[in-house]
């Protein structure tokens, strides 16, 4: 278990490794480094699936000694030893992780690295094996294999491959871009050059849940048109030009897929208030306004176009998640899914093995900002806290923002228990209660994003992942004072 | 595969499976009140599973491992006779109410526990929702229920009754003023039902055969509906505008309603059935007048007719001011008609022969007359009736009771006195003439007493495709009871044109738990966990100056007054009665309760968050402690099943507030504490979902009825198996916040408010204003963002936009936060 912060998982842990933030390629590469070394690894995969062991090893041998490793992690090499063993010996092991990987410069490259492992020790396609995020929203796996990205089409498909082109062209009847499209940070910018103009958000308060909130504000003041469509009158209805109402969860059916793949159904329980409609009903409505002619009569409709342009969903329907859910790819209406990828080889035929680079968080803790402020989750609110701020048990049990101090830092800020404390670097300030606990190591804060009355955001580091422009929501470097 | 025998059945098994698990799978009951699959064993098992097994005699069927061929009986005396015992062992442990007393009396049948319950979170709408299921006209009910329920509230040995029917009244109007959960009404069924009669039975007949799938069509005699309601109950008690609105909203679903066509004089039943008709309903009311039968009494004014003329503005109303007037009689009748002459300026004097307390009308109401200045005047009976002039002379004599309490006048009592009105008002009875209407009317078969004669269960007449109900039945009662008439009418026209029985709930009486039938019964210390409470009472408006007008005399709660109001309920019956595998086996079983436990062994505990837990109801099966994943749970009981049976329960610091041990608890013992309503499994709708929070996908149930969600459940699937956090069990009431966006909104530039608009026009401005940037800037100026909450289905919809409308990649998701 490695986290910065004892969290509740450490106590249960055989090894609990205390990392600095913004060191989990130092601490993964320190661990390849020893299987490498004293050679753990698993040779017949190696030999079998690897195409670039050679320099891999090179890379891993040169660059990583675990006196390297433990310099920048803060971390012993022999407990990054004793992980290296624990890990290869276990037969069977399985990598997760959190945002705590994904949100930081390197986030891709952490990826790449915990991949690595997995490799090396060939713990691919079999029980208890592999390496994989627990999502942190209830359908980021679907929205990213939907297509909601700005590199690949549903189905994680090429749009400059032309058989692919040919297939989206024939079921969508119209033409498809191969331009290149542009991440959200990347609009922001855009946007802030005057290039973008309008956005389109549906169910994500931008302005609200990215890092470094106040460049997001500055980048919507400046579009032309602004449509957001939720649930809830989001932030980023500050700066919108419409409005949408939509229906929640309970008021509409669709699928989910959580962070095993599985697509699972979820039925229509009771009827959106006032005008509110389902999201797809929305979509379909505006499409049809602008001359298409849009004809799906209900998400089951949609789920069987899907099927047409990706084989992965071919064989899933509503009618078959109705008793469970199904893992994709799922090619054909008899197929069971795959509950377990790469039981036979790789789509690639061989792997490669990322050299995972490191690169440090962009900010450094100096005398005017000597706390890095690092952004969780708690385990009664979700995300921006739209829904559970608005489900009174929820609130019952946690109804404040908290930010996590360590002893000794409070005692010489003189910061007591339950005090109002501000937080602040160069972009602004926010105003938390304190908890003072020795789950947190010294130097460092956690709070969340939760509550609108504490835009944590603000804070945040415009650092992003240098290859997948994720915010570096986990290093931010602020000052600490009693309100 | 091993070939076993399940009673002489001959079943293959897998070695090694437990036996309870085959038998169960087979289809064959068996009892157990503590087997969790794969959880292991309490330190005392319920013993419920005892099967017997050829050779080895009796064993527990739930730790049974089949090894070899056997051979299993489920069922016989000796078996029986186990499992009563130890059934009966649980019934003398356990403390509680399965149902609450107020939902006894109420001729509705209205769930009043579960809508206070609504009420005390704040969600009146949930609330009005669960009362228009029995109720459909609340805010007139509210206003004229005598409030059977009352006095059988449990608070009043605490402080005083909860005052449930002012909240009734108050969800009611809240839900007049800022709209209620739609209903539901399903597609035409094809088959029409005519109604005769639009008062309260005429009305809830035509709104429950709606929400059937009938087409309903109402005649009056009267031009508008309401019959009573609208005619015979003054504006100063029941405002003309809630009558209008309540009646509207039930004609808006689909009801026509013909007005001004008298049956008999019109139409008549014939007419009906020849204009397609399938059934008809008849409920005309009581509008025939009682008389007392002494001399003169012809001459005086019918108060009933009075009342109706002077709803409808046809009456006299300037006579009276300052005019001496007498109303002979108590009825509901002659109280209403007080009320209204005092505020036309008559002094007016009601003689009835019987005492105060012996009247049919509810003594809040004689109080309200008798502050608005009308003199009552008890045990006093007229004997003659004489014109004398422009007055009257009355002559009245004072009266007793026999012994048969008959009434008696006293001897040399009798005084005169004059007024220059004389109102009679005894009260009213269905009228009988109606077998003269035509010749299925002559077919309708009559009481002793000449009133139609109905089935009580399903309210059909000697003609089939006849049925009647309300006052014209059963003479005259309070709309409530009118209500109930014709909902019970709905279901006898519907199981009539259907074909099929009449649904009749399993009398399950002598299964319920009480704390005690009496009052008197009850254990003080069960009532000492409560503390005192002032009770609300609505604001009355000062007597001097309501006389004055004819607004509403009483002014409804606020919604602060009606939450702390709804707070004082205790909560008699039972939360947990949805989920009781207990009282399902005590019926199974057929072992009543009767020799149940009346004292109460453990207070009540509200400390947990979520969950409250009351241990008088607890069976010590072990479910929640075997459940719970992080051991959060502190669990002993001594003496298990003696009288000296003693448990510990608490939670510990690991608990956190998954709820799983609540949902696996088969009795009352743990609660949610945010599940107020009493229901049954079988009247909710369990909707499969999956969790609206993280990306673990849990798989839940979610238990709705009437548009509301009760509570929701873990679905025993991958990958959660039943289990899930705190948020998916508790977090999903955002759903009906107040804060919700309910409409589109839109505008030209941000230094503008907003301004609502419809879905027409808002979808027009976006498409407008998208097309706007693409033609001027190009595709690459636009983005389009999609969900990580929204399904597959709208999130590949809006890539779909952005791709195939206007031409971009530019799609993200908040994949990066």
């Amino acid at each position: 278990m490695a986290d910065p912060r004892r969290i509740a998982f450490a106590d249960l842990a055989n090894i609990y490794l205390p990392l600095r933030p913004g060191s989990n390629v130092p601490l993964l590469n320190g661990i390849a480094h020893v299987i490498v070394r004293d050679e753990l690894y698993d040779k017949e995969f190696v030999d079998k699936f690897v195409e670039n062991f050679e320099s891999y090893r090179h890379y891993i041998l040169s660059e990583w000694d675990l006196a390297k490793a433990s310099r920048y992690t803060g971390v012993k090499p022999y407990l990054i030893e004793q992980s290296a063993y624990l890990y290869a010996k276990a037969g069977r092991a399985l990598i997760l992780w959190g945002l705590g990987v994904s949100e930081h410069r390197s986030g891709s490259y952490t990826a790449m690295a915990c991949a690595n492992l997995a490799t090396l020790c060939g713990y691919w396609g079999k029980p208890g094996c592999g390496a994989m995020p627990l999502r942190g929203q209830n359908n980021v796996q679907g929205a990213c294999d939907m297509g909601g990205l700005p590199y690949v089409l549903p189905g994680y498909q090429n749009y400059q491959d032309d058989s692919v082109k040919r297939t989206f062209e024939e079921v969508w009847q119209d033409v498809i871009p191969t331009e290149k499209g542009k991440t959200l940070p990347a609009l922001l910018s855009g946007a802030l050059e005057g290039k973008v103009k309008a956005l389109y958000l549906m169910g994500y308060d931008v302005a609200m849940s990215h890092g470094d909130i106040t460049e997001v504000w500055r980048a919507f003041h400046n579009l032309e048109f602004l449509v957001v469509q939720d649930i809830f009158m989001p932030l980023s209805g500050k700066f919108a030009h419409a409005v949408l109402p939509a229906g929640c969860v309970f008021e509409k059916s669709g699928t989910f897929t959580n962070g095993e793949r599985r697509v699972q159904l979820f039925e229509r329980a009771v009827s959106p208030p006032g005008l509110a409609l389902p999201d797809w009903l929305i979509l379909t409505k505006l499409a049809q306004k602008l001359g298409y002619n849009w004809r799906y009569e209900s998400p089951a409709d949609i789920a069987l176009e899907i099927g047409k342009v990706w084989s992965g969903w071919a064989g899933i329907n509503h009618e078959r998640l109705r008793e469970r859910g199904i893992q994709w790819p799922c090619p054909d209406i008899n197929h069971p899914g795959t509950d377990i990828l790469f039981t036979s080889g790789f789509p690639k035929g061989k792997i490669h093995l990322a050299l995972a680079k490191h690169v440090p968080p962009l900010e450094e803790p100096t005398e005017e900002f000597p706390f890095v402020l690092v952004t969780i989750r708690k385990l009664e609110h979700y995300n921006i806290g739209s829904m559970t701020r608005r489900a009174e048990p929820l609130m019952r049990l946690y109804p404040e923002p908290v930010i996590d101090i360590n002893p000794e830092d409070a005692k010489t800020l003189g910061i007591h228990e339950g005090q109002k404390v501000r937080v602040w670097n160069k972009r602004g300030e926010v105003f938390f209660r304190a908890h003072i606990t020795s789950r947190v190591p010294k130097g460092l804060l956690f709070t969340d994003f939760h509550f609108d009355s504490a835009l944590t955001n603000i804070l945040v580091s415009p650092g992003l992942d240098e290859l997948m422009d994720t915010p570096e929501y986990k290093v931010s470097t602020v000052a600490l004072a009693p309100a | 595969m091993i070939l076993i025998k399940l009673n002489g059945r001959k079943v293959s098994v897998e070695p090694g499976a437990i036996l309870l698990e085959v038998i169960r799978s087979a289809g064959i009951y068996v009892p157990s009140l503590c087997y969790l699959k794969g959880k292991g064993e309490p330190t005392h098992p319920c013993g419920l599973c005892v099967v017997k097994i050829e050779g080895e005699g009796i064993v527990r069927s739930c730790k049974y491992e089949i090894k070899r061929e056997i051979s299993v009986l489920t069922e016989d005396e000796e078996l029986k006779g186990i499992r009563r015992r130890l059934l009966e062992s649980m019934v003398a442990n356990h403390y509680g109410d399965c149902k609450a007393p107020c939902h006894g009396p109420c001729p509705g049948g209205l769930n009043i526990q579960g809508y206070i319950g609504f009420i005390a979170k704040g969600d009146f709408r949930s609330a009005l929702a669960l009362i228009k299921e029995r109720l459909p006209l609340p805010a007139v009910v509210g206003r004229v229920c005598p409030r059977f329920c009352e006095p059988i509230c449990r608070r009043a040995i605490v402080d005083e009754a909860v005052a449930i029917n002012n909240l009734k009244r108050f969800v009611a109007d809240y839900c007049l003023e800022h709209g209620e959960i739609p209903l539901e009404v399903p597609p035409s069924n094809g088959k029409r039902v005519a109604i005769i009669g639009a008062g309260p039975a005429g009305l809830s007949c035509a709104y429950f055969l709606k929400l059937k799938g009938y087409e309903v069509t109402i005649f009056d005699q009267e031009k508008e509906p309401g019959g009573l309601l609208r005619y015979g109950i003054p504006t100063f008690k029941l405002p003309r505008e809630i009558v209008a609105k309540e009646i509207s909203s039930i004609l808006a679903l689909g009801i026509d309603f013909v007005g001004g066509r008298v049956w008999g004089r019109d139409f008549t039943l014939k007419d009906l059935r020849d204009a397609g008709f399938e059934a008809v309903f008849i409920a005309v009311g009581a509008r025939r007048e009682k008389f007392q039968g002494f001399p003169g009494e012809e001459k005086a004014w019918s108060g009933f007719r009075y009342l109706f003329d002077f709803s409808k503005g046809l009456a006299e109303t300037e006579v009276f001011r300052g005019k001496r007037v007498a109303i002979l009689g108590c009825s509901y009748t002659a109280v209403e008609l007080s009320r209204v002459l005092r505020r036309l300026g008559a002094e007016v004097h009601v003689f009835h022969p019987r005492s105060r307390l012996e009247v049919s009308v509810p003594q809040r109401e004689i109080g309200y007359a008798e502050r608005e200045g009308v003199q009552f005047h008890f045990a006093t009976m007229p004997l003659l009736l004489e014109e004398s002039g422009q007055k009257y002379k009355l002559t009245l004599a004072r009266t007793t009771l026999t012994e048969k309490r008959e009434i008696k006048v006293v001897e040399e009592s009798a005084f005169e006195e004059v007024f220059d009105i004389v109102f009679r008002a005894w009260g009213e009875v269905p009228d009988t003439s109606f077998r003269e209407f035509g010749e299925i009317e002559a077919q309708l078969e009559v009481t002793g007493e000449g009133t139609i004669k109905v089935n009580p269960q399903t309210h059909q007449t000697s003609v089939p495709w006849v049925f009647a109900g309300g006052d014209f039945v059963h003479g005259s009662k309070t709309v409530i009871q009118a209500v109930a008439s014709g909902r019970r009418s709905a279901q006898g026209i519907s199981a009539y044109l259907e074909g099929r029985a009449i649904e009749r709930a399993q009398i399950t009486v002598k299964y319920d738990f009480t704390r005690g039938k009496r009052i008197e019964d009850i254990d003080v210390d069960f009532t000492s966990l409560f503390t005192p409470e002032k009770r609300a009472s609505l604001e009355e408006r000062d007597p001097g100056e309501r006389i004055q007008d004819f607004e509403e005399a009483l002014v409804g709660l606020t919604s602060d007054e009606a939450i702390r109001e709804a707070k004082r309920c205790l909560r008699c019956g039972c939360l947990g009665i949805h989920k009781c595998e207990f009282r399902e086996i005590l019926i199974k079983e057929d072992v009543p309760v009767s020799k149940a436990r009346k004292r109460l062994k453990y207070p009540i505990n509200y400390d947990h968050p979520m969950i409250v837990v009351d241990s008088n109801k607890c069976i010590a099966c072990e479910r929640c402690v075997r459940s719970c994943p992080y051991s959060a749970i502190f669990f002993r009981v001594v003496d298990k099943g003696k009288p000296t049976e003693y448990i510990t329960f608490r939670f510990t610091e690991a608990c956190v507030n998954c709820g799983v041990c609540v949902d696996v608890c088969p009795t009352g013992a743990l609660t949610k504490k945010d599940l107020l309503v009493p229901y049954q499994r079988d009247q909710a709708k369990a909707v499969k979902s999956v969790c609206p929070f993280c990306g673990v996908g849990c798989n839940l149930t979610v238990w709705v009825k009437n548009g509301t969600i009760l509570e929701v459940t873990g679905r025993d699937l991958p990958p959660n198996y039943g289990y899930t956090c705190v948020k998916g069990r508790f977090g999903w009431e955002f759903y009906k916040s107040s804060e919700r966006l309910t409409k589109p909104m839109i505008r030209e530039s941000l230094e503008e408010d907003f301004r609502e608009v419809s879905w027409d026009t808002a979808l027009e401005f976006v498409a407008e204003g998208l097309r706007r940037v693409y033609e001027i800037y190009g595709p690459s100026a636009m983005g389009f963002m999609c969900s990580a909450r929204v399904s597959n289905e709208e999130n590949y919809l809006m890539q779909k936009l952005a791709r195939s409308i206007f031409k971009t990649n530019n799609v993200d998701c908040p994949a990066r936060v």
